[in-house]
């Protein structure tokens, strides 16, 4: 009874003066970040309603965030955000399924390499957007071209880093798991993947932001939902509003999904130097 | 479990058989000779060190042995028969540790004995045991960059005593400790091995640890490698740190280094 007093006292007690020493720093840090962002949105805000930017070319912060929210209400919003998400996210999943996969096989097997090494090093540094065009042709002009579109161009990232990180491995963990009498199967899964986990979490942390692109770049040039269509539709119709309400809900959806990524490499790679900096 | 033991005494019966052993690196005909028509018999739980300048192919040697790379010709035999591969019978502890990053000190641990085919209260019992052996109690759930050098090379070490290798191969394993952990490490291993009756193969460049550790001393030759002279140790099994001082473990040191600066010597002069 009289410990329920006693602990909350000290805990207020307590750690009042450590905090102010150990996490100053980065909450300095995180200050900053912020207040650069917030300085900037204040410049938008206040340049756009006093004259000093033209308000059509680009209409104060208030104004977008107030059409934000009563797209919001309405749910248009919800179904734009949505479906690009859900592009953006099937095209990256397939692409990692097949990436993944194929890049380990390519460090393990000399004739697959020999065929996709060539594909590889052509295929990642062209615009992969160019096959859109083909894609539509293909499939048809709804959700189909967009998902193999966003899956092929993060495909790329995806395999060069699973291949790149499951070659050249440190030998010493596999000699030991072998003198244990693990199987070289065994080996694959237990040795091989996690020591590469760290460089096909990269990949995977590369390829993410370009599906996001390429999703909202494939919406934009095909029209329809979405949040790149909803944006050039806006544009046709002159209204700048919905457009920077698009942007907007790009960067939210971008900055979540991207820390989202962050977050589970935290969580996988606990063990990992870099986790504890 | 007396049928395993029955097959213990007889695996016993013999050591280590190292039989005109030559490995070259590089291309087949025009690489270098790194090991050139070796013999060695190794006693059965004898604790044996490879001495020899650095680049004598004293780790390839062990290499061998632990089945890492194939043997190109001679032959190597074991109480389990010739060495063909890797095997859980002869256990190895690497220079730099070769523990599983992404596990933790438990699960690195835990790792052997699950491929030891251990029951899982048994493997527990087991690598809660030989944790706190290497003194690692309250760091088991430690990932291996959350470790010191030191503490890294005891989690090794418990990790490859746990499953009770016959056969226990040492690559230089406390060349990156520090004097004084380095001291008491070689300490515990002599004593666990007093205990614990397993053939040791050790490799190191150090005269003093090989006396201080070894039944018996192989002093290999530079480049390609040779074993030039074998050295018994004469001294009691119970070593202290005492026994630095010990006259007899004195003279038998100098008369060993002045052994391995002939071969560092003829190394830096090249061959012949």
């Amino acid at each position: 009874m009289t410990m329920s007093h006693v602990g909350p006292a000290t805990k207020g007690a307590a750690p009042a003066p450590a905090p102010r020493r150990h996490i100053a720093p980065r909450t300095v840090d995180t200050l900053v970040q912020v207040s650069v962002i917030v300085a900037l949105a204040a410049f938008w805000e206040f340049g756009a309603r006093f004259g000093a930017l033209n308000p059509f070319l680009l209409p104060p912060l208030s104004t977008v965030l107030v059409r934000l929210w009563t797209d919001l209400l309405s749910g248009v919003v919800l179904v734009d955000l949505g479906l690009t998400l859900y592009r953006a996210l099937s095209g990256f999943l397939i692409a990692a399924l097949i990436g993944i996969p194929l890049g380990i096989v390519m460090s393990r097997s000399k004739a697959v390499r020999w065929f996709f090494d060539p594909l590889i090093s052509v295929g990642f540094p062209m615009p992969k957007i160019a096959f859109l065009p083909i894609f539509i042709l293909w499939f048809d002009i709804y959700d189909t071209s967009k998902i193999i579109m966003v899956a092929f161009s993060c495909f790329f990232p995806i395999v060069a880093a699973t291949y790149a990180g499951t070659t050249a491995l440190d030998k010493w963990p596999i000699w030991s798991a072998r003198s244990f009498g693990a199987r070289e199967h065994e080996i694959l899964w237990e040795v091989h993947l996690p020591m590469a986990l760290p460089q096909i979490l990269t990949g995977l942390q590369v390829a993410l932001p370009v599906g996001m692109i390429t999703t909202v770049v494939t919406e934009m040039l095909m029209g329809g939902r979405g949040i790149g269509g909803a944006m050039i539709t806006a544009g046709r119709f002159a209204d700048s509003v919905g457009v920077f309400a698009g942007i907007v809900e790009v960067i939210i959806l971008g900055f979540v999904v991207v820390k989202s990524l962050e977050y589970l490499r935290a969580r996988l790679l606990i063990w990992h130097p870099e986790t504890r900096r | 479990m007396r049928a395993a033991s029955a097959q213990r005494m007889e695996d016993a019966a013999t050591g280590i058989a190292i039989r005109n052993v030559s490995h070259s690196y590089g291309p087949a005909g025009h690489g270098v000779l790194a090991l050139d028509r070796i013999s060695l018999d190794i006693g059965d739980c004898e604790f044996h060190c490879l001495l020899g300048p650095s680049g004598c192919g004293k780790s390839t040697l062990l290499y061998l042995l632990g089945g890492f790379i194939p043997v190109q010709s001679g032959q190597i035999v074991t109480p389990k028969g010739v060495v063909t591969g890797p095997g859980p019978d002869r256990s190895i502890v690497f220079q730099n540790f070769a523990l599983f990053p992404w596990k933790t000190v438990r699960d690195n641990v835990l790792y052997g004995l699950k491929k030891a085919g251990f029951a899982a209260d048994e493997r527990a019992r087991r690598a809660q045991e030989y944790i706190d052996l290497v003194h690692l109690t309250g760091f088991e759930d430690s990932y291996p960059s959350q470790l010191s050098g030191g503490m890294q090379q005891r989690a090794a070490i418990a990790r490859t005593l746990a499953v009770d290798p016959r056969i226990l191969l040492m690559d230089e394993p406390f060349g990156a400790l520090d004097a004084q952990t380095r001291r008491v490490m070689q300490e515990e291993l002599r004593a666990i091995w007093r205990r614990s009756r397993k053939t040791v193969v050790f490799v190191t460049h150090d005269v003093q640890e090989a006396v201080f550790l070894a039944d018996r001393i192989s002093i290999m030759s530079a480049r390609p490698g040779r074993i030039e002279h074998i050295i018994d140790v004469d001294l009691p099994k119970d070593r202290g740190e005492e026994i630095l001082e010990d006259s007899q473990f004195i003279q038998l040191s100098e008369q060993i280094w002045r052994l391995v600066r002939e071969q560092a010597i003829a190394a830096t002069r090249g061959a012949h």
